[in-house]
């Protein structure tokens, strides 16, 4: 299939999704008041409405899906369904993706707010070199799942935000998860041949780097960091403030 | 003459000022140094390096010293894409794609090492020569746009949107279009600028205060090339044997028209709202191809093709500071990043803007080209060896270093959860072949637009006629208008039945 049929199909849809939601923010955008637009005891009228330029992007937007949608059905882009081909994958490609995807949402979403920063980076590392690198789909599957199982597991655990930052068991969890990827990855390696020196390294890189990273923010760009009571942070805090910090500024 | 002369002082004492403190040098090694390596391997951009450094400095860092280190790696990053584009045919950036053409035909004829020396050259002097123009066009700018008022930077704002979605489409050209009126939505999410009025937050106090400009940038910069880089299998590349590097001084002076040349068109591109660097060395590639004597040999491994297309890129870092320093408005996407950078530092760039910061922005440019050409002629076979590393290797640590830069910009998790959000949109926007830069400038640009379009009504107690009446603001309307006009089948049509009369003519 040609290229531009291949892209034209995807516009189709393309269009049709940016009509939906431009209509969506149209409609959203009549609740903002245009013609008396009285706010913050300034007097409003429809030239100083916040609704004015708002209406612009999305009739614009609206307009230009429809051209979309037209050019797309004139170049034949309308005869048949979306599937992964007319994506541009493979059926492999789509399921990595779909992994990769997984993988990054269940680390932003359920692990990062709620598991020690540097066991979930550590995991995730882990998880995307191994799962990755050689392409083997018994090695991806198994990645990903060894990161689901603790993020959903931390998820549905301690759901509410004002759980997220306390310490937990999700913390344990998380490691034990990187502990057994970390075991299945040089057992699975092993048995197929001798271990390549990416795998020999990945454990090195999956504990270093999140580690020298999370302790140069903290303490040397003196930044912010995400869950500073996580299981491995907190003691590194600790110890930063009450055994290190001592021997250089009380004289 | 006086002014030369004040402006040279002025410079001089910044560049001494930032070449006798040790600082410097600790910021601007280590940040050159991470910016050729972002450059350099394919997948990571000039923008994630900038946007990434930003997260890291964001406003625990005096802006002078942040400065250093985010300057610092955008003229490395830009610099680094052409090692993988000259010895393995894969652009390291986009702004490097035009350097493989003629590049990469040079080391399969065994002379990567000459290649790397000459462009190393060429993008020094064009990262100067770009400089050199900062210096002298960021005044008389400043001095015009002090009659520059909210009609003229609406207008203004509207054309670097849209010269953007229009130079950026691999696609349509209304693609562009859409990834920038997409921007521009997002940018109306939040209070707005006047009234104070609550849009699109669904309730949602995060949102109150808008979309936040650092998770937005490594959302739509690191995300697609984390998932697209790990989508398929990449295995390191065996590496060309490169021999002597450092080019010979009879060569570079032969070669000097043509760095000049691509110099000043990478210069007039960069500073172009919205364009950027990529723009600007196949723009220069093109001129080079047609009034070069080697045109002919374009694409079959001619140094001046590369040089075209290698010196201009570096000099739009220069002319694309040039309207972001003057205007608030960003010439390509890695100086959006930095002005992500001096918005969190409280810094307006604009008409107001502490003249001494631009001489130090000056300074700092010359001092990381010089940087960046000692570590290129000296340490290349550094960052050869770092080209060896896979890309499943270094993107999952990309994405820890996104994460936690992302988390420290102030907007905790909540930033994280906008910045997958902004990356898997971007992902798909990418498969659909919608431009990601339209969509950043328009997401920066949106606010400044919103408020300055309804301000102009405002003062003009609802006259339209504020964009047409005033000499600044018709002329930026007719280039807004003749843009769209020009993208239109029927005019280019038109426009084509006009050309060839004329040819048959003649």
């Amino acid at each position: 299939m040609a290229d531009t049929t291949i892209m034209r199909r995807r516009d189709f849809w393309t269009a049709l999704f940016l009509i939906v939601v431009s209509a969506f923010f149209l409609y959203r955008t009549s609740l903002i008041p245009f013609f008396r637009a009285d706010a913050a005891g300034v007097q409003g009228a429809w030239f100083n409405s916040a609704a004015l330029v708002p209406l612009g992007i999305f009739s614009a937007l609206l307009l230009l899906s429809f051209v979309l949608l037209a050019i797309a059905i004139r170049d034949g882009g309308a005869t048949q369904l979306l599937r992964s081909k007319a994506l541009g994958f493979t059926g492999g490609e789509a399921e990595r993706l779909l992994c990769v995807a997984l993988i990054l949402c269940a680390y932003i979403f359920l692990l990062v707010p709620r598991v020690d920063f540097i066991a979930c980076s550590a995991l995730l590392i882990t998880a995307l070199i191994w799962g990755f690198h050689t392409g083997n789909p018994v090695a991806r599957r198994l990645s990903t799942l060894l990161v689901l199982l603790p993020a959903l597991y931390a998820g549905i655990a301690h759901f509410p935000r004002a759980e997220w930052t306390k310490p937990h068991d999700d913390d344990i969890a998380t490691v034990a998860a990187f502990a057994l990827l970390t075991a299945v990855m040089f057992a699975y390696e092993r048995r197929r041949g001798p271990v390549s020196r990416v795998v020999r390294l990945t454990p090195v890189i999956a504990i270093i780097v999140p580690l020298l990273l999370v302790i140069a923010m903290a303490f040397g760009f003196r930044q912010n960091v995400p869950n500073r009571q996580g299981l491995l942070f907190s003691k590194i805090d600790y110890h930063y403030y009450v055994t290190l910090k001592p021997l250089w500024s009380s004289r | 003459m006086e002014f030369v002369s004040t402006q040279i002082a002025g410079f001089w004492l910044a560049f001494t000022d930032l070449a006798t403190d040790p600082v410097t040098y600790v910021y601007l090694v280590a940040s050159v140094f991470l910016g050729i390596v972002f450059g350099a391997l394919p997948g990571l951009t000039a923008t994630l390096a900038v946007t990434i450094l930003t997260g890291f400095f964001s406003n625990k860092f005096p802006l002078e010293q942040s400065l250093i280190a985010l300057i610092g790696a955008y003229v490395g990053a830009i610099y680094g894409g052409s090692y993988p584009s000259i010895l393995l045919n894969i652009p390291g950036t986009a702004a490097s794609a035009a350097t493989a053409m003629d590049g990469y035909p040079l080391t399969r004829n065994g002379r990567g090492g000459e290649a790397l020396g000459i462009t190393t050259t060429a993008s020094f002097i064009g990262t100067l020569f770009g400089t050199v123009c900062l210096l002298i066009f960021v005044w008389v700018l400043l001095l015009i746009s002090r009659n520059i008022a909210s009609p003229e930077k609406a207008l203004l704002a509207l054309f670097g949107i849209l010269l953007s979605g229009t130079l950026m489409s691999r696609d349509l050209v209304i693609k562009g279009w859409i990834s920038g009126l997409i921007g521009l939505a997002m940018a109306m999410v939040g209070l707005d600028p006047i009234l104070s009025e609550d849009r699109y937050t669904f309730g949602w106090p995060y949102l109150l205060s808008g979309f936040q400009i650092v998770p937005v940038l490594m959302g739509a910069f690191a995300i697609p090339q984390i998932m697209d880089g790990l989508r398929a299998t990449v295995m390191a590349a065996q590496m060309p044997r490169v021999g002597r590097i450092v080019p010979r001084f009879a060569e570079v002076l032969r070669r000097l028209p043509s760095i000049t040349r691509s110099g000043a068109i990478g210069t007039g591109v960069g500073a172009l709202p919205g364009v950027g660097e990529d723009v600007a060395g196949w723009v220069s590639y093109g001129v080079g191809k047609a009034s070069s004597r080697e045109g002919g040999k374009f694409g079959k491994g001619s140094v001046d093709g590369l040089i075209s297309a290698e010196a201009a890129n570096n000099a739009a870092i220069g002319g694309a500071l040039i309207p972001l320093l003057v205007l608030g408005i960003p010439g390509s996407p890695p100086a959006a990043a930095l002005l992500g950078a001096l918005k969190i530092n409280n810094v307006i760039p604009g008409p107001t803007i502490d003249p001494a910061l631009i001489l130090r922005v000056v300074a700092i440019l010359v001092m990381a080209s010089i940087t960046m050409f000692i570590m290129g002629l000296f340490t290349a076979r550094v960052f050869i060896m770092i080209l060896r590393i896979p890309q499943t290797v270094f993107l999952p640590v990309v994405m820890v270093l996104t994460t936690i830069g992302s988390f420290s910009v102030g907007g905790g998790i909540n930033d994280l959860f906008l910045m997958i959000c902004v990356g898997l949109f971007a992902y798909a926007m990418n498969v659909m072949k919608y431009p990601i830069a339209p969509l950043v400038i328009g997401a920066i640009l949106g606010g400044l637009f919103d408020e300055t379009f309804r301000r102009s009504l405002l003062i003009s107690d609802g006259d339209p006629s504020v964009f047409f009446s005033r000499p600044g603001a018709a002329i930026l309307l007719t280039l807004n208008v003749l843009l769209i006009l020009s993208q239109l089948p029927v005019v280019q049509r038109l426009f084509t039945r006009l050309t060839g009369k004329k040819e048959n003519a003649a």
